[in-house]
């Protein structure tokens, strides 16, 4: 992304002054959220602030925990060892999650790596785009993306139970939680980032949203 | 273009303000909807400019230099900046040593993320009752609850008031424990010259957009008294690939708030001693206590309700408290409860499932217990007593709205009529006993 619109789009969103995730204002991680949904063709996004926490996300979607086995074929030596740090070791199991690690030349082309993902999530690596450490689990299992949601302390499932006063979902029982959650300035960066470079390759992004001042007449 | 700017000022309150009836009668609300909003954290021309400044250097350069300078404020020997309050805690208590199925003694009155951290670190977090005055934690329960697999104990600065630091550094002297500080509320608080996060062996801070001394979004840092305990931490990460970067968007943004965080501290300060002395004339309610030595931060304001001082001691203080929120809020004072229950009975230390199977609980079985409410009297009597201030004492634009608080709780306390029919006529069940949340 260019400079100047890596400018406008922070300057932006200080300007409306929402810059915490916990905000029911905040309009930059529910964009994120959308924009990838749509371009990865799977309608349930989890916003996490580490490629490492939406390998957490993407396990503990599926029930996996300490005890459990998975295929680690082609998983890098870090993630081995945070899988192994949760208690997963490697071996006969379930082909946890496929990966996508965009970087500014391939952001472009997210729709067509998403599609050659077939396990039940996909880690999207934001990190290498150069807003810092970011990432997304996309998901078609709507119960898969409740409890990678859970896992975040105030995420979507506490933030409902302050608000209404109302545990929002006893059944879904958290465990560990840990704070997962990406800051607003860096997802409404990443949103900017994503559209541009949909849009440079003939894409069609709406066209609002392929600008850094996307947003700011909402 | 959406921005936080105020839409209109407040005016100081005059006598006819005090005189109208309540609002949840009719009458006037001491602060009107369209002045409700209290703007936080307050970004300037100079967080912008460092923003975009920022974006012309190495990220980890600015990340490194802003917890340089972080750490140089504290004074702190060593410092690792995280992506979150949690990821502190978690690397403060891997720097204290804490290995997998030791114990922590933390307090039951807490965010959940003082617990969550210990079971981050593969260890079993041991709940012990608050000082009824301070709220933070009871060094003699503290000290009752040490067993020969405690390996730390880890206060937390609760609002931002300095836990009994010297109590509990003769405790962890005396049992060979070590001390680990939970800041996250207390930014720039202080007991004498330490200030916190520099007084334990280590300490973990959330530096979250919601907390006195805000980053960009999300963040932490951990704070760490010896070279050995900053880098077990950092092997720590290493060898489990663990990613607990911090954004360089958020350092960026905390660099130039941090530069002002001096001026917004004595801005709170006034504050809190403009609204206890309001408080104290009304009978009813009471400030926050702050022990000599201590220097509060008032990340938030917890305020006491006496209900005997006004004839309402016959009724049960959580009904009174659930009257009096319900008056303040249509007065337009934003009065909460933050917290409702001890931490141990929310969901995930009931179903002590952790990282799946019950781990790490299963480490060590001894230490595990099927809490009650009712195990931890003086927080239930803090939590059936008590309502907070949280970032509304903070701008420094806000004078006249501190004025306007004092003015709405004093108006409240008049009317223990009114109080009292709330109280007597609804159904009010004690706040622990309503779903367990976490703010």
């Amino acid at each position: 992304m260019e400079p100047f619109d890596t400018a406008v789009v922070l300057t932006r969103v200080m300007t409306s002054g929402t810059v915490m995730s916990i905000e029911k204002a905040d309009r930059e991680l529910p964009g994120l959220e959308r924009l990838l949904a749509r371009q990865c063709g799977r309608p349930h996004v989890s916003l996490v602030n580490s490629s490492t926490a939406a390998v957490h996300a993407a396990v503990a979607g599926q029930g996996l925990g300490h005890g459990d086995r998975v295929d680690a074929t082609g998983l890098d030596e870090p993630t081995v060892a945070f899988l192994a740090w949760l208690g997963i070791t490697a071996g006969d199991g379930p082909v946890p999650f496929d990966r996508v690690r965009l970087t500014p030349e391939n952001a472009g082309r997210l729709r067509e790596l998403a599609a050659e993902a077939t396990a039940p999530a996909l880690v999207v690596d934001l990190c290498d785009l150069g807003f810092g450490p970011a990432a997304a689990v996309v998901t078609a299992d709507e119960t898969a993306w409740a409890r990678a949601e859970r896992l975040k302390i105030f995420g979507a499932f506490d933030l409902r139970t302050m608000w209404t006063q109302e545990e929002s979902n006893p059944g879904l029982v958290p465990g560990v939680q840990f704070n997962y959650r990406l800051s607003p300035l860096v997802a409404a960066c990443i949103r900017v980032a994503l559209n541009q470079a949909r849009a440079s390759r003939g894409g069609s992004p709406r066209a609002s949203e392929a600008t850094a001042a996307s947003g700011a007449a909402r | 273009m959406i921005t936080d700017f105020p839409t209109a000022p407040l005016d100081p309150p005059g006598p006819a303000d005090r005189e109208a009836d309540l609002a949840a009668l009719g009458g006037p609300a001491m602060i009107g909807r369209e002045v409700r909003r209290t703007p936080f954290p307050v970004i300037t021309k100079e967080d912008v400019l460092h923003m975009l400044l920022s974006l012309r250097q190495d990220p980890a350069k600015t990340v490194d230099a802003f917890a340089e300078s972080y750490r140089d404020y504290v004074g702190a020997a060593f410092a690792l900046p995280t992506a979150s309050g949690t990821a502190s805690l978690h690397m403060a208590l891997v720097g204290a040593g804490v290995e997998p199925g030791d114990e922590v003694v933390v307090p039951a009155f807490t965010f959940i993320a003082t617990a969550q951290a210990v079971v981050a670190a593969h260890a079993v977090p041991v709940f012990v009752d608050i000082d009824p005055r301070t709220y933070c934690m009871d060094p003699a329960a503290a000290a009752a609850a040490v067993t020969d697999r405690t390996r730390a104990v880890m206060p937390v600065h609760v609002h931002g008031l300095p836990a009994d630091m010297p109590a509990l550094r003769r405790l962890c002297d005396e049992r060979g424990l070590a001390l680990v500080e939970d800041a996250s509320h207390a930014h720039s608080a202080r007991i004498g010259d330490h200030t916190a996060g520099s007084i334990g062996d280590t300490a973990g801070q959330s530096l979250m957009a919601d907390k006195n001394f805000p980053l960009g979004g999300e963040g932490g840092i951990a704070f760490f008294a010896s070279a050995e305990a900053h880098a077990r931490a950092v092997d720590y990460l290493a060898r489990h690939g663990i990613d607990y970067r911090m954004a360089p968007i958020a350092a960026a943004f905390g660099a130039s708030q941090l530069e002002r965080l001096p001026y917004y501290d004595r801005v709170r300060a006034r504050n809190a001693a403009v609204l206890g002395d309001a408080l104290r004339q009304t009978g009813l309610f009471e400030p926050p206590h702050v022990p000599e030595g201590h220097v509060h931060a008032y990340n938030m304001y917890r305020i006491g309700l006496r209900p005997e001082r006004i004839g309402l001691d016959d009724l049960p203080v959580h009904a009174v408290k659930q009257a009096v929120h319900e008056l303040l809020v249509a007065e337009g004072v934003p009065a909460r409860e933050w917290q409702n229950t001890p931490i141990p009975c929310h969901l995930p230390f009931r179903h002590r499932d952790g990282f799946g199977g019950g781990y790490p609980f299963s480490l060590n079985p001894g230490a595990v217990r099927d809490h009650r409410p009712e195990d931890f009297p003086n927080t239930l009597a803090m939590l059936e007593s008590t309502l907070v201030l949280c970032r509304e004492l903070r701008s420094p634009v806000e004078y006249e709205r501190v004025l306007r608080y004092g003015e709405a709780f004093a108006k409240v306390a008049a009317r223990p009529d009114a109080i009292r029919k709330l109280a007597a006529g609804g159904d009010c069940p004690p706040p622990h006993r309503r779903a367990a949340r976490l703010g």
